[in-house]
């Protein structure tokens, strides 16, 4: 019996390796391309481990940032990776910040007040269907009405569709954690004489935080990978960072050293964020459904 | 009162777009015949959607990689789940690490594999040489491109099934094994009679989340393979994008939207509504 368990603890070890390898390996050669010369990349078999394998330089990285890399031909004028990012990181934030304000508002309220018309259940629910429409039966309308408003190609308009995408995800989830709030915190504060405003500012607020701040991450990283929207809505000004990575890859032969870098300017941040609220990456990725 | 802003903003640009999108696929639009270019044809662009052997095709493209990539990452992550189910030093850790996968750019993930998967310099091909496997033409053959978006798809996606039902299983009571143990039940017995029956709440919910966003798989196709060779690896979404916007016919991109609309809901509902009565049941 004991020998037998710990067959299976050696096997679950293996397992678990075989699995981090085939899970991270990409990301590894990602990272690793980024660091090559050109006449690295096609060559067989192909160089795994930097110094090693093959003598990684910066230029790749030095031409993205608009330096004299020397592979300058072709690749990416310094402004515009500045650019991409600037725009995807305005989007992110903005885009996060209105939909946990308006989100959570109605997450309160759909946790707390009674509605007379239609079930508060149902409400949520219904909210919760939005994130099930495929983006693209939404796309096309939305490129016809900010064609009609003159907002194609502005930040404003991808920041208002982004919106629109993460909000059934803050509501769905704000509710929950509403919902486990104990009411008599609340209570003894309306008692206090606190107005609505003034309990959900002193207590509620605080109290959420945590949750918020989690759900906040996730709503970032889903608007910086989103390519849809962005593809459709936007085309040079308002350019995004996938959209430039996506661009690149149509061109003849793709620079692989460059998009590589790229690609890993564009993952840095859901590496970083992910690490950041690993605790609640399962509740989080989950919808709540499982608490992790 | 608090609920307002988030209803509007539904009905805004949620609704709105969608009552829109039925309107547009009504109509002849076509953006190269100069502005204004638009009449109401009535059911016209569905009679052509019918008769559209590429649109049959892209559908088809993508029922093949909604159950396969949802079978294959719940089979993998469920089998994944039930090994490293135990107490393993730094394994929490591991799994963070393991789910960075999912929470990566699609595009740069899609770009990553293009280059693992190179018929001539891939690393792919380096390892399969190994076992002696002769070069394979992944992404750019007929054959094997969308099996090659199935793959990518389960690198990104299985590590979430993983953990998901890692989660679920932690969560199970452990006494109602413990009195099968002491029945005397085998190991399959156990996961067949115990472990599956009261996962499956969670077992529905993650296939529902990842079939939903299977169904809108755009990204990943659009950097690989672009929907080829030919339309080998379409799907509905990349053929409505490519309507709309290389082909400029926004009316007959809608009409296509509505009709992958009308089945992902259709899908979604039969499986929210048995959630909803399981939530009611417990």
């Amino acid at each position: 019996m004991i020998t037998s368990r710990k067959f299976l603890d050696i096997f679950a070890w293996i397992v678990l390796i075989v699995a981090l390898f085939a899970f991270l390996f990409p990301i590894w050669w990602t990272i690793t391309t980024s660091f090559k010369n050109p006449r690295d990349i096609t060559t067989w078999p192909p160089p795994y481990i930097p110094f090693l394998d093959f003598e990684p330089t910066l230029s790749a990285w030095k031409s993205i940032f608009g330096g004299p890399g020397q592979i300058g031909t072709g690749g990416h004028s310094g402004s515009l990776i500045f650019r991409t990012v600037t725009n995807s990181l305005i989007i992110g934030v903005s885009s996060t910040a209105l939909a946990i304000t308006i989100g959570s508002l109605a997450a309160y309220s759909l946790a707390r007040f009674k509605f007379k018309r239609w079930k508060n259940d149902d409400i949520a629910f219904w909210i919760l269907s939005n994130k099930f429409f495929p983006p693209v039966a939404m796309v096309l309308p939305f490129f016809v009405i900010f064609k009609t408003l003159n907002m194609l190609d502005t930040l404003q308009a991808v920041i208002l569709v982004h919106t629109a995408m993460n909000l059934p995800f803050v509501v769905w989830m704000m509710r929950e954690f509403f919902l486990e709030l104990p009411r008599e915190v609340e209570e003894s504060a309306m008692i206090d004489g606190c107005s609505v405003f003034g309990v959900l500012r002193r207590v509620v607020l605080p109290l959420a935080a945590p949750s918020l701040a989690t759900v906040a991450v996730f709503c970032f990283i889903f608007s910086w990978n989103e390519l849809l929207f962005a593809l459709f809505l936007t085309f040079s000004k308002a350019q995004t960072l996938p959209m430039l990575i996506a661009g690149e890859t149509h061109t003849g032969s793709p620079l692989w050293w460059l998009i590589s870098a790229v690609s890993t300017v564009a993952i840095i941040p859901p590496i970083l964020l992910t690490t950041l609220v690993q605790k609640y990456i399962i509740k989080g990725l989950t919808w709540g459904a499982v608490k992790g | 009162m608090l609920l307002a802003p988030c209803i509007i903003y539904f009905l805004a640009l949620g609704i709105f777009p969608l009552i829109y999108n039925v309107y547009l696929s009504l109509q002849w639009i076509e953006q190269t015949a100069g502005p204004g270019a638009q009449r109401f044809v009535g059911l016209e662009n569905y009679f052509k959607l019918f008769r559209d052997v590429r649109f049959w095709a892209t559908l088809k493209n993508t029922f093949v990689f909604v159950i396969s990539t949802v079978g294959l990452e719940f089979v993998l992550g469920l089998g994944l789940a039930l090994i490293l189910n135990r107490e393993m030093k730094g394994g929490k850790i591991f799994r963070v690490l393991l789910v960075i996968p999912s929470m990566l750019t699609p595009v740069a993930v899609g770009y990553t594999f293009r280059m693992i998967l190179n018929p001539t310099w891939g690393p792919m091909n380096h390892f399969l040489s190994f076992v002696g496997i002769p070069p394979v033409h992944w992404l750019d053959s007929p054959a094997l491109s969308l099996f090659s978006i199935i793959l990518i798809d389960i690198w990104e996606w299985t590590p979430f099934m993983f953990l998901f039902l890692l989660a679920g299983l932690q969560g199970l009571p452990k006494d109602s094994y413990e009195a099968a143990i002491i029945d005397g039940a085998s190991a399959w017995q156990v996961f067949r009679y115990i472990t599956l029956p009261l996962l499956y709440p969670v077992i529905i919910v993650a296939c529902l989340l990842r079939a939903i966003d299977a169904f809108k798989i755009f990204d990943t196709i659009y950097v690989t393979t672009a929907g080829g060779p030919g339309i080998s690896s379409e799907s509905v979404t990349m053929y409505a994008q490519a309507v709309a916007m290389r082909y400029m016919s926004l009316g007959y991109g809608s009409t296509i939207a509505t009709m992958l609309f009308i089945m992902v809901v259709t899908v979604g509902v039969i499986f929210i509504n048995r959630v909803r009565k399981q939530r009611e049941v417990a």
